[in-house]
C-alpha cells in the first residue's frame, strides 16, 4: 500500500508540471548570450581519449577486481545465478522505494553488489565473438579487454569502430538472460524475498514491475531502441546529449554506443553552484521533455547515468528501464493537471483522479481534503521564481507519501501503466536536492507543458527554443506520437 | 555433522533436560546465519602459512563452497541421529536444546577450520574436540548400551555420514561430482576422520567403501525419541520469521530427498515427493537467497574471496 501511495504522490508531482497558464515572456539579453554560447557547445559532442570515460548504473563493482573475475560461464552462473543477480536487480529497485528497507536488507543487496567481479578479457572476447562471429580484434580496430566499467548485468569496454570512431561497449554476461528469466518464474519465492526486503511494500505491485522491467533489461537490442529514440529526438539539443547507438555492433547481448566523456556526479558536486544549477535544469528538462513529447520515460535517474560538462551540458547513460506512454495513458496526467491547475476546478479534478483509476470512487472524503492531500507535491512550481529544492524537500515528498495516517491513503492507488513513474521521480527529486538546485521550476515547466508552451525562461530555454524550431518544426506536444 | 563437542569446558557432564522443559528454549533458534557467519570469516585464515590438510586444489575445497552446503549439512545431521549411541552422547551432553544455534554454531566452526584453516589450527581445533570427548560418556536410554564419544566407531559413523551427505546433496541439488572427484574426496576427507580420533585403515577411502561401510552399520541404525525430537527441531526451527521459514521448507525437502529410502523411511518420510527437475530449480533458487543472505554478513564476501583466489592459484600450481 505504502508503495502505491507513493506512486500516487510522485505521479500527481509530475501531472501538475501540466499546471499554470502561459505567463508574458521575459526575454533578457544576457540571456540570449548565454543561449549563443550554450549553442556553440553542442558541438563538441564527444571526446574520445577522455581518461574519464563512461559511468555505468553508478557501480564500482569491487572495482573492477581482475584477481577475482569470472573466466568461465558456470562462475558467472555461480555467481548472478540461482536469484542473486534477480535479488541484485530488487536492490537496485527497492532502493528508489526505500522507506519499508532495513538497514541489514540494504547491507546484504549492497554486500550483493559488492559480490560481482568483472568477466575476465577471455570471457568477455568470447561473448563479442559469439554475438558477432567474429573476436573483438577483428571487430573492432582497438578493443581495450579490460573494462572501464560495470553494468548491471554486463560490463562495459572502450573499443575504436573500424571506422575510426571511439566508442563504449556494453557486453552482456554469458547465460545471464536465460538464468534470470528462469529465476524470474519462481514468483512464489519472489514475493518471500521482497515481503522480506521490503514489507511494508505492497508486493505484487512491486512484483509485477519487477519482472517487467528485469525481463526487458535482458535484451540490449530494446535498451538500443531506446537509446536510438532518445538520441534521434535531441540530436542538436544545446545541453542534453544521448550518445549514438552503432547499430551493426548492437546485438541482444552487445550495446556498441559512441564514447562519451564528462565529469561524474560527485565531481559536480564540487563545481560552483551555478554550474550545478545547469546541470539540475538540463536534467529536469530531460526528463519532461522526454515524458510530453516523446511519451517516454527514463526509468533509471541514477547520478551514475549522467556525465557532466560546463555550462549544463549533460551526457545521459543506460537506457534498459525505459517506460513508453501511448496518448491514452498520457491523458490522464494532462487531464488531472488541467483540472487543478489550469480550471482550478477541484471538483473535475477528482473526477479525473477517479477516471484514471487514481482514486477509489465514491471514497467518502471531502474533495478538498483531497486537494489538500496533493497540494504538498506542487510546492517547486506552485508560484513563479526561483526555488531550490533541498535534499530535505525531496525527502519530505518522500515522507508525504508514506504517510499512512492521511485518511485520504487509504483511496489511493496507481493503475499499473504509471508505477514506473514514481521511480523517475524519486530519483529526480533526489538527484536535484543532491545538487541544491535553483531554478524556476515552474517557468520551465510551462515552457515543456504541451497546453501551455510558455515562452523561453531560461538561457537555456531559449537555446532550447532555437533547436526545437530548428528540429521539430511543428510546434506542440506529442510530435512523435501515433 | 555431530561431533559430540560441548561449546564450552566444565559443562554438566550428565544434563538431562525433560521434553516439558524445552518449550522456551526452542524459542532461541535466531542467530544462526549470524553466527556461522562468524565462525567462516574468522575461521579461513588471512596470509595463511600452510595449505591445511586439503589445499586449494582439493575436491574438499570445491564441494565445501558449493550451493548445496546447507542441505549436505542438514542430511548430514539427519543421518548421523539415526545412530543410537552417537544421538544419546548429543541429546544427554551436547546441551543443545539450551543453545541449538551455538551447538550448530560450533560445528560449523569446526568444519571451517578443519577444512580451509592452517594444518596447525585444524589440529588444534580436533585435540580440543577429543579432550571434550574424553567426558562424554554414559548409557543410551533406549539400548541401554553403553557409549563413549571418543568410541571410534562413533567417530567414524558421524564422518561416514558426513562424506556421504556432501556427496548426496551435491549430486541431487549441487555440483554432481565425477566418480573419479567423487573418490578423490572420500580419500580426502580420511584425514578429517583421522585427527578426531578414528585409526586412518578404518576409514573409507572410496566410494565402494564407504558405501559398504554405511550398509555395514545400517542394522544398528534406528530413530530414537532423542533423534526425532531433535531432527523435527531442525526441520523445522521456530523462531524463523515466516519468509525465511518458508525458504528452509525448500532445504528441508532436497535434505530429506537426498536421504537413502531406508532412512527416510525411519523418520516416517516415505510421502516425501521426489526432485524433479523443476523442483531442483527452485531449491537451487532458494539456495542461493540463503546463500545472498549468508553473504551479506560482515566478513563472508571476503573470506569467500580468500579461498577463491587461493584456488586459483591452487591451479595455477
Amino acid at each position: 500500500m505504502k508503495l502505491i501511495r507513493l506512486l500516487a504522490a510522485v505521479l500527481a508531482g509530475a501531472a501538475t508540471l501540466v499546471w499554470f497558464r502561459r505567463r508574458p515572456g521575459r526575454l533578457r539579453l544576457d540571456r540570449a548570450w548565454a543561449a549563443l554560447r550554450l549553442a556553440a557547445r553542442g558541438g563538441a559532442r564527444y571526446t574520445a581519449s577522455a581518461p574519464r570515460l563512461f559511468a555505468a548504473a553508478g557501480e564500482q563493482r569491487q572495482l573492477l577486481r581482475e584477481d577475482l573475475a569470472l573466466r568461465t560461464a558456470e562462475d558467472v552462473a555461480d555467481t548472478l545465478g540461482s536469484m542473486k543477480g534477480v535479488m541484485m536487480k530488487i536492490g537496485q529497485m527497492a532502493s528508489y522505494v526505500d522507506d519499508g528497507l532495513s538497514p541489514a536488507v540494504r547491507h546484504t543487496l549492497a554486500r550483493l553488489q559488492d559480490s560481482v567481479p568483472p568477466m575476465s578479457p577471455r570471457l568477455a572476447a568470447a561473448v563479442v565473438e559469439e554475438e558477432l562471429g567474429v573476436p573483438p580484434e577483428r571487430a573492432f580496430a582497438r578493443w581495450d579487454p579490460r573494462p572501464i566499467a560495470a553494468a548491471s548485468i554486463g560490463q562495459v569496454h572502450r573499443a575504436v569502430t573500424l571506422d575510426g570512431r571511439a566508442v563504449a561497449v556494453k557486453v552482456q554476461y554469458p547465460g545471464i538472460s536465460e538464468t534470470i528469466a528462469a529465476d524470474l518464474r519462481n514468483v512464489a519465492l519472489l514475493r518471500r524475498m521482497l515481503r522480506i526486503a521490503a514489507p511494508a511494500q505492497d508486493v505484487d505491485a512491486l512484483l509485477s514491475e519487477l519482472r517487467d522491467r528485469i525481463g526487458e533489461e535482458l535484451d540490449y537490442r530494446r535498451e538500443a531502441s531506446n537509446q536510438r529514440l532518445l538520441a534521434a529526438y535531441y540530436n542538436g539539443h544545446p545541453t542534453i546529449r544521448i550518445p549514438g547507438v552503432v547499430s551493426e555492433l548492437s546485438t541482444r547481448r552487445l550495446l556498441t554506443s559512441e564514447l562519451s566523456s564528462g565529469a561524474r556526479f560527485a565531481e559536480l558536486a564540487t563545481w560552483p553552484q551555478h554550474e550545478r544549477d545547469l546541470a539540475a535544469e538540463t536534467i529536469y528538462r530531460f526528463v519532461f521533455r522526454s515524458l510530453y513529447d516523446v511519451r517516454a520515460f527514463n526509468g533509471d535517474p541514477h547520478p551514475g547515468n549522467y556525465l557532466f560538462q560546463r555550462g549544463g551540458q549533460v551526457t545521459f547513460l543506460d537506457f534498459g528501464l525505459v517506460r513508453h506512454f501511448s496518448p491514452g495513458e498520457l491523458q490522464p496526467l494532462i487531464h488531472m493537471a488541467r483540472t487543478i491547475c489550469v480550471e482550478h476546478d477541484p471538483e473535475a479534478f477528482r473526477l479525473s483522479l477517479e477516471d484514471a483509476g487514481f482514486l477509489r470512487r465514491g471514497a467518502p472524503l471531502s474533495t478538498q481534503a483531497i486537494v489538500e492531500h496533493m497540494a504538498v507535491f506542487y510546492d517547486t512550481i506552485r508560484e513563479p521564481g526561483p526555488v531550490t529544492i533541498t535534499s530535505d524537500y525531496a525527502s519530505s515528498v518522500v515522507r508525504r507519501f508514506f504517510d499512512l495516517r492521511s485518511p485520504v491513503a487509504d483511496y489511493i492507488s496507481v493503475p499499473r501503466p504509471y508505477v514506473v513513474l514514481q521511480r523517475i521521480n524519486l530519483g529526480l527529486f533526489a538527484v536535484l536536492g543532491e545538487l541544491a538546485a535553483t531554478a524556476d521550476w515552474r517557468a520551465i515547466s510551462e515552457e515543456i507543458w504541451p497546453f501551455v508552451q510558455g515562452p523561453a525562461a531560461t538561457p537555456m530555454g531559449e537555446a532550447e527554443a532555437v533547436w526545437r524550431a530548428r528540429h521539430h518544426a511543428t510546434p506542440g506536444p506529442a510530435r512523435l506520437a501515433a | 555433522m555431530v561431533t559430540m563437542t560441548e561449546s564450552g569446558a566444565g559443562a554438566p557432564a550428565k544434563e538431562l533436560v525433560s521434553l516439558a522443559d524445552t518449550a522456551d528454549l526452542y524459542a532461541t533458534a535466531t542467530g544462526l546465519m549470524e553466527r556461522s557467519a562468524a565462525a567462516f570469516a574468522s575461521g579461513v585464515p588471512e596470509g595463511a602459512r600452510d595449505d591445511g590438510f586439503f589445499g586449494p586444489a582439493s575436491v574438499t575445497w570445491r564441494m565445501s563452497t558449493d550451493l548445496a552446503s546447507p542441505v549436505a549439512g542438514l542430511r548430514s545431521l539427519l543421518m548421523q541421529a539415526l545412530h543410537p549411541l552417537a544421538m544419546a552422547g548429543v541429546d544427554q551432553h551436547s546441551g543443545w536444546r539450551r543453545d541449538p544455534v551455538g551447538r550448530l554454531a560450533a560445528t560449523s566452526a569446526y568444519l571451517t577450520t578443519v577444512i580451509f584453516g592452517e594444518r596447525a589450527a585444524a589440529r588444534q581445533a580436533a585435540a580440543q574436540v577429543r579432550r571434550i570427548h574424553d567426558h562424554v560418556r554414559g548409557a543410551d536410554a533406549v539400548t541401554g548400551r553403553m557409549y563413549a564419544a571418543s568410541d571410534p566407531s562413533l567417530l567414524l559413523w558421524v564422518h561416514g555420514a558426513l562424506v556421504d551427505s556432501v556427496l548426496a546433496a551435491g549430486s541431487l541439488v549441487g555440483t554432481a561430482l565425477s566418480a573419479a572427484d567423487s573418490n578423490r574426496y572420500v580419500a580426502e576427507m580420511v584425514t578429517a576422520a583421522e585427527i578426531t580420533g578414528v585409526p586412518r585403515h578404518l576409514v573409507p577411502s572410496s566410494v565402494p567403501e564407504l558405501d559398504l561401510y554405511i550398509a555395514s552399520v545400517r542394522p544398528t541404525l534406528r530413530c530414537t525419541p532423542a533423534a526425532a525430537e531433535s531432527m523435527a527441531y531442525l526441520l523445522d526451527p521456530p523462531g524463523m520469521d515466516v519468509e525465511t521459514a518458508e525458504i528452509w521448507q525448500d532445504v528441508r525437502h532436497a535434505a530429506i530427498a537426498a536421504l537413502p529410502r531406508w532412512a527416510r523411511q525411519m523418520y516416517g518420510y516415505d510421502a516425501v515427493p521426489p526432485v524433479t527437475p523443476g523442483r531442483r530449480t527452485e531449491i537451487r533458487q532458494s539456495l542461493g537467497v540463503l546463500d545472498a543472505m549468508f553473504l551479506g554478513q560482515p566478513g563472508v564476501l571476503e573470506a569467500r574471496q580468500r579461498i577463491t583466489l587461493r584456488m586459483r592459484g591452487g591451479q595455477r600450481a
